[in-house]
């Protein structure tokens, strides 16, 4: 039909400018929404780990997360404390570690004297569904929580069953992913230790 | 007239035509997200909406496209829907955007939509291929829910997370991982296969010739 040189190429911009339009207009009206999405997430994975318990509502998670948690920046990392009736009842710091099929990224709390673990969650990892992604679901994570970190060696804080001082359950079909997440999480927690010891005698 | 037409249109998308067991496409997604009845269910509504609007779009520029450029339009007019559809999902069902992960975007390399626009739209009025392309849609969802069905129901015991099957089930979580998803597909191309004796020779004929 339209045998012109020009003709297919200022169709093509055309449509593409149309197009391109048409998603940038959307792009920017749900732009709020989707950030306020993703804020949410992380708010409702910080109560978890400081075991608050909320309601399924994003009003109230964001109500009760300002009311009970703060972040604060140290040596370039954000922990967040959590507080209750002006004591502060423990820090949360950020995870991250590789894993079988990529990084899982988290967060860690310990408890104000650094000596129990409160929780951990996962915000993100690519192990595989119904195996190692099995560190996801409930009773896993369930498992961290009152870890006494002052009964074993310092940097072996998490350890498997059935070693003498395991204290947790590894999930089966997944040895490496469990792997993995001991490693990250006791060389996490150690590092967060030792920082804030080191903060606590220099006075802070 | 019109009503024949359509009615033909449905029955050649869900049964006849099927493009799950009938034309093979659209496999990846049917292994990949089939193993909880609620993903397979927003993932095909998902297609519905991108095959239909993609057509019509397709179709309504059917005249001014410049044939051999054709392709590039349509993956354009295709990726366009698929951002729509990611888009709307991240901001109004982030649990289920997060869900389906990469798959939403993937729904620009399904084969079914491609196809669809390429065989149906190119040649037809927008409101027909419109309708093409919810009818090939829904025989894509109802397909995946099928196999979502017995692979959750084996798998974890639930449907659509509702648990149904007490604490005496034993999980077969061979369903839920990416086995079970072939074998259930085999499953239900086989059967489908078998109860559609009359095409299956016709579909012969036609590799005869071609």
């Amino acid at each position: 039909m339209k045998k012109s040189f020009s003709y297919p190429i200022i169709f093509m911009v055309l449509i593409t400018a149309f197009f391109t339009l048409v998603l940038s207009l959307l792009n920017y009206s749900t732009k709020d929404v989707i950030a306020y999405n993703a804020q949410i997430e992380e708010w409702k994975t910080l109560l978890y780990i400081f075991d608050i318990d909320y309601q399924e509502d994003d009003k109230e998670i964001e109500n009760l997360y300002k009311e009970k948690i703060e972040a604060e920046k140290v040596n370039d990392i954000t922990i967040y404390k959590a507080k209750e009736n002006g004591d502060t009842l423990g820090y949360a710091f950020p995870v991250e570690g590789n894993a079988l099929w990529g990084t899982v990224r988290g967060y860690a709390a310990v408890s104000n004297d650094l000596n129990t673990l409160l929780g951990i969650d996962f915000v993100s990892h690519s192990e595989t569904p119904g195996l190692g992604g099995r560190i996801s679901e409930e009773w896993f994570k369930e498992q961290f929580r009152g870890i006494d970190l002052t009964e074993n060696n310092e940097g072996d804080y998490i350890e498997y069953r059935p070693a003498a001082s395991g204290n947790v359950d590894a999930i089966t079909g997944a040895t490496l992913t469990s792997k993995s997440v001991k490693n990250m999480l006791n060389k996490d927690i150690e590092e967060f230790r030792q920082l804030m010891k080191e903060g606590l005698n220099n006075g802070q | 007239m019109g009503n024949k037409k359509l009615k033909k249109i449905f029955t050649l998308g869900i049964w006849k035509d099927n493009p799950i067991y009938r034309q093979i496409l659209g496999i990846c997604s049917a292994l990949a997200v089939t193993n909880l009845m609620l993903n397979s269910l927003v993932m095909g509504i998902g297609l519905i909406f991108v095959t239909s609007f993609s057509e019509l779009t397709v179709s309504l520029l059917r005249k001014h496209t410049p044939k051999h450029i054709r392709m590039m339009v349509q993956v354009l007019i295709i990726s366009s829907f698929v951002i729509i559809v990611d888009i709307v999902l991240k901001a109004y069902y982030p649990s289920m955007s997060k869900a389906l992960g990469p798959y939403v975007g993937l729904i620009i390399t399904n084969c079914i939509i491609m196809g669809r626009c390429e065989s149906y739209a190119q040649n037809n009025k927008p409101l027909y291929a419109f309708m093409d392309g919810i009818a090939s849609g829904t025989g894509y969802a109802i397909i995946l829910l099928v196999i979502a069905f017995f692979r959750e129901l084996l798998g974890f015991g639930s449907l659509f997370g509702y648990q149904v099957l007490g604490e005496w089930f034993t999980k077969w979580t061979i369903m839920v991982m990416a086995p079970g998803a072939f074998f259930m597909l085999g499953i239900v191309i086989w059967v489908a296969r078998s109860l559609l004796p009359g095409t299956e020779e016709e579909s012969m004929k036609g590799e005869a010739i071609s």
